[in-house]
């Protein structure tokens, strides 16, 4: 079929980018010193997701110690201490160290690109925040050998990562090891609070001519607004924290049961940050979905005011529903009916989000490259765990659940089946610009099939137990409850993802040096990042883009048909 | 990779030369996070560690401020490009063929929100007759219905018995008049957007249909919700004022406009709601011009 | 090839973005504002909690003078704002002394109160509730007062050595703006704690 060829007022330039690339030979030394001391957004990106990186695998070895630990009753792998302090360290690790610097990592790298700017609005302060994260980091960790838990030797933090009062109070926890924790957070605090900031003002104020609001790719507005969510939750952790450390080194009541001071409030002021905090790390998932889908769908985004509105609207409904972790604690009757109505209401944008992304393939030329397989299974995982999330949330049926393995499953049918899923999809695809090389195919199909048969091996299995009443946060159990073999399963899973992940490693490193070239634009996409030679110059463009689209780079294309004729 | 497209263009052979000025690397943010961090963790260290914190804090506190002040440092790349212009080469985009009658009837105007707020005051007032019709009957009183949705049950008034619940008490007439008044006003809204879904049988969809379904929800929840509303509701009356509150509000809704339908209007309206790139783009374009 | 987009080239003369110092400004005040949301309803919720003396009504003072000159050093500020903004660098430099010195008073006013309650009183963090909210809720807001002071002292001594010129106006409102915001805050402060909480 014939379309009419349109004319463009003015016509559609493009500026090529011909500047001689120099490949001067460094020296370790000063390879070294450049990353350093950097303030290049990209390079600040991938310092972020390449310090979340060796985090995902200790904090999954310390998933693996876990697992080993439960596969068998009576098991003395771990002692009851030392597991404490590997699921403490395992949660926090996996949502402060890995969660938060690898969407920071890839807002970093992405948000300056694909608006295109040449910076962060403060590249500075893009600097110290990563410093400081990276050094909280360290620090956390150094707590298992300075941490001075009870018997004067070096303990890492055991009160789990929501450390709950009073349990955090120098009577109960003596030594150093929750000091560590509050200190380390308190500082990982600063450096995201900072690169929140950051990213605001990069979104609003650095977009390039013709970048109106209505035009940035969505993944902006995403992380727009999660930096939103970061200023208003990370801050009450913040200041929770100097609660916590106030009652610790000077005297304070705040959470001191013995003097009046309340348990309770610091359930609340956690959660207030607590449940923020999960739509912090989802909504980059989300946004990683708005530019995968469409690309491999061969099909714009579906919907994109609606798109909008249902990011911002779930940032604000997720600032009203914390207490739903908090049913079993005890409320009036007005308080459970309200935070289940509120939790409820969550899954109508949620809802609109999913529908959009299936009217998006809805008709469209489907690849499935490896990014779209991740893509694939986040949309039927992220919809499997938000019902689970839904059932927890009728505050009878979570009386029966709470703090039972149906949580852990739960909540890990989201970190792991729809955010890490998402992740993996958001590095097969953004890896080919960061590196100039793709990653490789067929390990990214093998990495994918094992991750989904592992996947729903362990976590669609461990709902069970939960059920059957088993609780979370036990070392161990009698060999009589009928757990055993649920539990096998479940740790049996485990290893197939460990293995899943050792190959998306290997496959990292192999080919950074052995992969395909990849050329500007190996996916035929849209959006402004794919403009620039892969990986991108330190300058980005050599002249500031002008758009006239949500689509530019299809403008670019197809100028016989371009997108914004429409707008 | 294989099915990549490159834009067709004609070099001008022009090269551009140009600077761009970027930010120059500094070594300050790393060392002031370092202060930072340090000074931190000197509470579980030892004093010493907090000082050289402290004194790292200052020194890189100043160089920072050297840094961007009085002018930002920053380094001039040199960068080179050439301006192609961009023609199409190839025939055209393929679009995804759709026939005729594969596409969604919709309506092509709504109410105006004026329509749904006196729909849902209407309504709103019509319902208290079968209400109070049973509250009289049944108990005598015109206030037992009013403190039964304004508050028994909840916090202050637990279990109060019928004869309590006869009596006029201000508090339960104020929630009562708030509860009710917000809940018509919205659910008059929402019908000023949704009747046009149907817009062959408003007063079946927004009278009888919707009504019976939220009576229905209403009953399996309301347990939870207010378990004592729950044990003394009745259920009949109860849904029979909803639907005279659905059949009110759908009859003043749908009154205050008669809606062209789609399939009311000419083929040219009708092709020209298509959205871009399904058919007929051509009339598209001549809307445009 | 890589080749940069340039779609309607006339556009980028008049295209305009808000600045990145006052975005910045005002999402790190929207930070701000969600801690001391949190003390806020901790002092709140233990108000009047305590079984053990003593008790707000007892020892504390309505610190009139020191929120009066704290007050009135935002109105300061705007006038050194406006000085700026219009290149008349003489009233700037005094308006913006005369900001100063109130927030300085102000902080001294301060030290006293905490000087007589330790001292006199006997109420310190630890005592009870209501000095571990106390001291850190007011304790909070005065750590700002100090950074917001320290700022301040560096642009007036700057301003002295005739460095400020009216082309940093955009740097120094938004400065302003955190000073504005720190009173804002004594607002919230003052009402809860010396007016609601007595
Ligand atoms: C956005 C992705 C989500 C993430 C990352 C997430 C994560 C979590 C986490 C970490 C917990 C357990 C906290 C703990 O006790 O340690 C949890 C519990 C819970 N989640 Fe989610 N969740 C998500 C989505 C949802 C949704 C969509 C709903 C409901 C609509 C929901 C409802 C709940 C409820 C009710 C609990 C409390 C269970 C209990 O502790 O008894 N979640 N979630
Ligand atoms: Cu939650």
């Amino acid at each position: 079929m014939d379309a009419p060829s349109t004319p463009i007022p003015g016509g559609i330039e493009g500026a090529l980018d011909v500047t001689p690339q120099t490949r001067s030979r460094a020296t370790y030394l000063e390879v070294l010193h450049d990353w350093v001391v950097t303030v290049d957004h990209k390079k600040i990106g991938l310092l972020y997701i390449g310090f979340a990186l060796i985090f995902l695998v200790v904090a999954g070895l310390e998933a693996m110690a876990i697992r080993i630990q439960l596969a068998v009753p009576h098991n003395t792998f771990l002692d009851a201490r030392s597991y404490n302090r590997m699921f403490t360290m395992h949660g926090t690790t996996m949502v402060f160290l890995v969660g938060m610097p690898i969407l920071f990592g890839f807002g970093n790298y992405l948000v300056p690109l694909m608006i295109g700017a040449r910076d962060m609005a403060f590249p500075r302060l893009n600097a110290f925040s990563f410093w400081v994260s990276a050094f909280a980091g360290i620090f956390l960790y150094f707590s298992f050998i300075g941490g001075l838990g009870l018997a004067g030797t070096g303990t890492a933090p055991d009160v789990a990562w929501f450390a709950y009062a009073p349990l955090t109070e120098r009577p109960f926890s003596p030594g150093h090891n929750v000091d560590y924790w509050a200190l380390a957070l308190f500082a990982s605090g600063v450096g995201s609070i900072g690169t929140a900031i950051n990213i605001l003002a990069t979104v609003f104020c650095m977009r390039c001519p013709g970048m109106t609001l209505s035009r940035i790719p969505l993944l902006a507005w995403i992380y727009a607004t999660v930096s939103f969510l970061v200023l208003v939750t990370i801050s009450p952790l913040t200041a929770a924290q100097v609660m916590l450390l106030i009652d610790r080194y000077l005297g304070g009541h705040f959470f001191d049961t013995q003097a009046g001071g309340s348990a309770i409030l610091w359930a609340h002021f956690f959660w207030i940050f607590g449940h923020p905090e999960v739509y912090v790390l989802v909504l980059p998932a989300f946004g990683f979905a708005n530019e995968i889908i469409p690309v491999f769908s061969r099909k714009a985004i579906f919907g994109y005011p609606a798109m909008v509105a249902a990011t911002v609207g779930i940032a604000f409904i997720s600032l009203g529903v914390w207490a739903h972790h908090m049913f079993t604690i005890g409320m009036t009757s007005l308080g459970n009916t309200f935070f289940t109505l509120s939790t409820m209401l969550v899954s109508i944008p949620t809802g609109i989000k999913t529908f959009n992304w299936l009217a998006t393939m809805w008709g469209g030329k489907l690849r499935f490259a490896t990014p779209m397989l991740f893509s694939v299974g986040f949309l039927f995982q992220w919809v499997i765990a938000g019902l689970t999330g839904i059932m927890l949330s009728v505050s009878p049926w979570n009386w029966q659940l709470h703090n039972s393995y149906f949580v852990v499953a739960h909540f890990h049918y989201v970190l792991v089946g729809a955010i890490l899923f998402m992740i993996f999809a958001a590095f097969y695809y953004w890896y080919p610009k960061m590196t100039g090389r793709m990653l490789s195919e067929t390990l990214g199909k093998w990495h994918f099939w094992l991750m989904i048969v592992g996947f729903h091996l362990t976590f669609d299995v461990m709902h069970i137990p939960g059920l059957l009443g088993m609780p979370r946060q036990i070392y161990t159990y009698e060999p009589d409850r009928g757990w055993t073999l649920l539990n096998q399963i479940v740790t049996f899973g485990a290893v197939i993802q460990a293995v899943a992940m050792a190959i998306f490693v290997y496959n990292l490193v192999h080919s950074y040096f052995a992969g395909k070239l990849a050329g500007p634009d190996p996916w035929d996409a849209w959006t402004l990042e794919w403009s620039t030679p892969s990986p991108p110059p330190t300058y980005n463009f050599p002249v500031d883009p002008v758009v006239a689209s949500r689509r530019p780079l299809w403008d670019l294309k197809h100028p016989e048909d371009p997108d914004s004729a429409f707008e | 990779m294989n099915d990549m497209h490159t834009p067709p263009q004609t070099h001008s052979h022009e090269v551009h030369t140009g600077t761009v000025h970027l930010p120059a690397p500094t070594a300050w943010p790393i060392l002031l996070a370092l202060g930072v961090m340090l000074l931190v963790g000197s509470l579980v260290m030892s004093v010493w560690i907090g000082a050289l914190g402290a004194f790292l804090l200052v020194v890189s506190a100043v160089g920072w401020f050297r840094e961007v002040l009085p002018h930002e440092k920053h380094v001039d790349v040199p960068v080179q490009h050439e301006i192609v212009e961009i023609e199409p080469s190839r025939a055209g985009v393929a679009r995804i063929e759709v026939d005729e009658t594969h596409r969604a009837q919709l309506p092509l105007q709504t109410f105006p929100i004026s329509a749904g707020i006196k729909g849902g005051i209407a309504g709103g007032i019509v319902m208290l007759i079968p209400a109070e019709i049973y509250g009289l009957l049944r108990y005598h009183s015109l206030w037992y219905v009013v403190n039964l949705l304004g508050g028994a049950g909840v916090a202050g008034w637990a279990n109060p018995t019928p004869e309590q619940l006869t009596h006029f008490r201000l508090g339960a007439f104020i929630t009562a008049n708030i509860i009710q008044g917000a809940t018509t006003l919205l659910v008059g809204l929402l019908y000023g957007a949704l009747l046009p879904v149907w817009p062959r049988r408003p007063i079946l969809l927004g009278g009888i249909v919707a009504p019976v379904l939220w009576t229905g929800l209403l009953h399996n929840v309301l347990g939870i919700v207010n378990p004592y509303l729950q044990q003394n509701i009745d259920w009949w009356s109860f849904a029979a004022s909803q639907v005279v509150f659905g059949l009110v509000a759908g009859y003043v809704v749908s009154r205050s406009g008669n809606l062209q339908r789609l399939h009311q209007a000419p083929l040219a309206i009708r092709l020209g709601v298509e959205s871009p790139g399904l058919e007929g783009h051509k009339t598209e374009e001549d809307d445009r011009r | 090839m890589s080749t940069v987009p340039l779609q309607h080239e006339s556009l980028a003369a008049t295209w305009r973005l808000p600045s990145r110092g006052r975005v910045g400004m005002a999402s790190l005040i929207v930070a701000e504002c969600a801690i001391f949301t949190i003390f806020v309803v901790a002092y709140i919720y233990y108000m009047g909690r305590d079984v053990s003396g003593p008790k707000p009504h007892d020892v504390l003072e309505v610190p009139i003078l020191g929120t009066v000159c704290l007050l009135s050093s935002s109105f300061f500020i705007w006038l050194a704002e406006h000085a700026i903004a219009h290149g008349n660098m003489r009233s700037f430099r005094i308006w913006w002394a005369v900001t100063f010195l109130l927030g300085a008073i102000f902080l001294g006013t301060t030290a006293q109160e905490w000087h007589k309650l330790i001292t006199v009183d006997h109420l310190t963090i630890s005592t009870n509730l209501f000095g571990t909210t106390y001291y850190s809720l007011v304790g909070l807001h005065a750590t700002h007062v100090v950074v917001g002071l320290i700022l301040l002292l560096t642009v007036l001594l700057f301003a002295l050595a005739g460095k400020v010129r009216p082309r940093h106006s955009e740097r120094v409102q938004v400065l302003a703006l955190y000073w504005h915001f720190v009173d804002a805050v004594w607002v919230v402060v003052f009402t809860l704690v010396y007016l609601v909480g007595r």
